[in-house]
């Protein structure tokens, strides 16, 4: 059974639409949600924990309608958007007090442990700590309550590149027993290179494509070539840059054969998602 | 929902609340219209309401496993926890007044149970127009606190200047002689007893009934609200 499952999810703003958008993740996985700043991620996840009112679809939790079961749904989920940023004036004790009285799975044993892994200090107030320990905060209270899902929305914005590394051991840790998942929304590729078992990759409001990481970056290549190569094949190409020399850019995997002539290579995650955005238009740099 | 009630007391209740209870003390102004005391507790609920929105709890009180129903439930109850704790200060305040001024109150309503009955009116029209419009958009409650004002002091000057038009009024007419004797006196008589209770009845009334739809309303706005 599916532990998440979005079926249709609609949300309609005068100037935005979240389109119909649908994905699922098994238990024991991670997977990354990715697209530009106002792709619909965010407005993704918010419709998801009922957060802004949908128009339209539905979502599982479990199996379990989440609008007809909110409050369970709501315990079996940890939901992380970005840094901690309520009651400034309070210090991090009292809100924990607070918070774990909602959550009959709260574990004091493994908050402690997060405190102590992420440098956190109970004694002080929320608006002494920098952003990036306001970040870690709100995780541990989501990692501590034994949630099966972790909705993590831009988790490792701010965080340094080595509370980053180890954010991302714990999410692989978490998921380890195969009864957990993440979905967690970055524009930090490299993070989901190093964890995510799938991918997610929303644009303009549309799901462009949600499946494992190998499938979709196998579906994909990188090609560069001379000046000569380009025009007869720009039809083809999804995403290019020109340059002096020529160029480069992203085709789908099945249109190889006409890049024959061109040097191809494996596509990464953040080229993939670069030359994807151009798609409406192709961008010309110089040298 | 205890849960909830603790998040309020715990992490949104403000100083001014428990300080603001002093207002109760008005009642041993020798003449005032004393349901302002009344409107000070609300004042205070308006603080609490904009440090909650300073704060950040809505969102923060959306993302823990309650429903948005349940979320306005329990706000509304603390503000009424909040109003019957002024409610209840009035009544020893009452007696206090009444000993120190038995000849009554020439500003308005005397310190008497019918007092009560105007407060939890004024408790009600705070409600109704403070608390569905802080969920709809909280960053507005400044206006809607001026709203409130507008309702809560069309309702005191409403309802005092009818106990003074009574007073001046009472050998005109039979009811102005009635409303005098038996509604705007600390009740001395059997009848007057009959009637301030009856009328603190038709309050707690008005308050019960006025308070649950505005909690309803609220839920079904909150609803909507994209946070």
């Amino acid at each position: 059974m599916q532990l998440l499952e979005v079926r249709g999810l609609e949300k309609r703003y005068p100037t935005f639409t979240l389109d119909r958008v649908s994905f699922s993740l098994e238990p024991g996985y991670i997977m990354g949600f990715i697209g530009r700043n106002g792709a619909g991620k965010t407005t993704t996840m918010k419709a998801m924990l009922n957060l802004i009112h949908r128009d339209g679809g539905q979502v599982f939790i479990d199996g379990r309608s989440f609008f007809d079961h909110e409050r369970e749904c709501k315990g079996q989920i940890g939901f992380v958007m970005g840094e901690f940023d309520c009651y400034k004036n309070a210090t991090l004790k009292r809100i924990t007090e607070v918070t774990r009285r909602f959550y009959p799975g709260w574990d004091q044993g493994v908050y402690e442990g997060y405190l102590r892994r992420f440098a956190l200090e109970e004694e002080k107030k929320v608006k002494a700590l920098s952003a990036g320990m306001r970040v870690k905060y709100a995780l541990a209270l989501a990692l501590s309550h034994n949630a099966r899902l972790l909705v993590l929305d831009e988790p490792t914005s701010g965080l340094d590149p080595v509370s980053r590394d180890d954010l991302l051991d714990v999410f692989r840790t978490i998921i380890e027993d195969g009864t957990r998942s993440i979905l967690f929304s970055t524009h930090i590729i490299s993070d989901l290179e190093k964890c995510a078992d799938y991918i997610t990759y929303i644009k303009g409001g549309r799901i462009l494509s949600s499946t494992d990481v190998l499938s979709f970056r196998e579906s994909y290549r990188l090609v560069s070539g001379s000046r000569e190569h380009l025009e007869m094949r720009r039809p083809k190409l999804i995403g290019c840059k020109e340059h002096a020399f020529g160029f480069t850019g992203l085709i789908r995997a099945q249109d190889e054969a006409a890049f024959a002539a061109c040097r191809i290579a494996p596509a990464d995650l953040e080229s993939i998602m670069i030359y994807t955005e151009q798609e409406d238009g192709h961008e010309e740099s110089s040298l | 929902m205890k849960s909830l009630l603790y998040k309020e007391y715990k992490l949104c209740l403000v100083p001014m609340v428990p300080l603001f209870y002093l207002f109760a003390l008005m009642l041993l102004i020798p003449s005032y219209p004393y349901q302002v005391a009344a409107f000070f507790t609300c004042n205070s609920i308006f603080y609490l309401l904009k440090q909650a929105s300073l704060n950040g709890d809505t969102l923060y009180s959306a993302m823990l496993p309650v429903s948005k129903a349940e979320v306005v439930k329990a706000r509304v109850r603390f503000v009424v926890i909040i109003q019957m704790i002024m409610f209840l200060l009035l009544i020893p305040m009452i007696l206090l007044n009444h000993r120190l001024f038995p000849g009554g109150n020439p500003a308005g309503v005397d310190g008497s149970v019918t007092l009560l009955a105007f407060v939890l009116v004024v408790f009600t029209v705070f409600n109704a127009v403070c608390l569905p419009g802080f969920y709809r958009e909280e960053a507005k409650i400044d206006r809607l606190f001026l709203f409130s004002v507008i309702g809560v002091f069309g309702w005191i000057i409403l309802s005092e200047g009818f106990m003074i038009a009574a007073g001046a009024a009472r050998d005109l007419a039979p009811f102005f002689a009635w409303v005098e004797s038996h509604l705007d006196c600390y009740p001395a008589t059997d009848g007057a007893w009959g009637a301030q209770l009856a009328a603190l009845a038709v309050g707690a009334l008005v308050y019960g009934a006025g308070t649950g739809l505005t909690a309803r309303r609220a839920a079904d706005i909150f609803q909507r609200v994209d946070l």
